[in-house]
């Protein structure tokens, strides 16, 4: 399906050297997101992972430590 | 009070007789037209002419100008207004992506841009352009997210774009101010969302954003493209006044 643009402000289909170069955006964007993602989920997971060691709950290291 | 001040704004009747004071309301009333300021000046205070005071309005040809009298000094009546809008509200429907070129000028330093969206899958992201070509390097963004009691932060550098927000289910709005984007040193941005992802209750989340675009380069225009997918909403772009 044709990839449709708002190009300052009429809609059109792309040209194909704008889908080229959107679809390469997107590949990279793409694997940007996921890595940002994953390094969140990552914190978090080791936050999870020290609080559970503690013996305490997330609420509970939020009254203690701000 | 000024010699021209009023204490009442009259209303003559049928038939009654007018006395040249009674005519002097009206002809003293209304805002006078001169060919320029010197015509203006040369037309009050003499000989059977109204006293030049306070609260008087006079307006030019010669500028188009109305001014008024504050009593020391002619002034402009217009004044500069703090926000020029400089792309008009535009509608984006089911759309991969949305530019705007020949945006950034040098009338303006900092700029501007107020989003509403909904995305059909994924997140919403932002690109500079020159030329209208959009730069697909080096954004670097430290953002902030408050999800209920859960604050989130992270930074990522040397990205294709800057990530807005997704916004599946529920419409979304940011506030996002460039600054300097004409002129060619790296282009700053900070970017506020109020994000309704799924639903307007549990779906909000606060999402704060520095970024920037390193390069120095000039940039005169945006892209606003989905990551997978399309997006609908509108955007407008505002300068704010170099000027008072």
């Amino acid at each position: 399906m044709a990839l449709k643009i708002n190009d300052n402000g009429t809609d059109r289909e792309m040209t194909a050297d704008e889908a080229a170069e959107y679809k390469a955006w997107q590949i990279v964007a793409k694997a940007e997101t996921q890595a940002e993602a994953d390094a969140i989920e990552a914190k978090a997971e080791a936050k999870a992972s020290a609080l559970a060691k503690l013996g305490l709950t997330a609420d509970e290291a939020a009254a203690l430590f701000g | 009070m000024g010699a021209n001040a009023q204490t009442s704004v009259p209303t003559f009747t049928a038939g009654e007789v007018l006395t040249a004071a009674n005519m002097n309301i009206s002809a003293r009333t209304g805002i006078p037209v001169f060919a320029d300021a010197t015509a203006r000046d040369a037309a009050f205070g003499g000989t059977g002419e109204k006293t030049l005071a306070e609260g008087q309005f006079a307006f030019l040809e010669d500028s188009n100008t109305t001014q008024y009298y504050d009593g020391a000094a002619w002034q402009a009546v217009a004044s500069t207004s703090g926000l020029v809008c400089v792309k008009a509200q535009t509608a984006v429907s089911a759309a991969a992506s949305a530019t705007a070129d020949s945006i950034f000028t040098s009338s303006y330093t900092n700029y501007l841009l107020l989003v509403n969206f909904t995305t059909s899958a994924d997140q919403l992201c932002i690109r500079l352009r020159a030329g209208g070509v959009s730069t697909a390097t080096g954004y670097n963004t430290q953002q902030l997210i408050v999800d209920d009691t859960t604050i989130t932060g992270a930074r990522v550098t040397s990205q294709v774009n800057i990530r807005i927000q997704q916004s599946v289910g529920a419409e979304s709005s940011s506030v996002i101010h460039i600054f300097n984007p004409q002129l060619a040193i790296p282009t700053r941005l900070t970017m506020h969302t109020s994000l309704n992802n799924s639903n307007y209750t549990t779906g909000l989340n606060l999402n704060m954003r520095a970024s920037n675009q390193s390069a120095s380069t000039a940039f005169d225009g945006i892209e606003l493209l989905a990551l997978t997918g399309t997006w609908t909403g509108n955007y407008a772009i505002y300068g704010y006044s170099k000027t008072v």
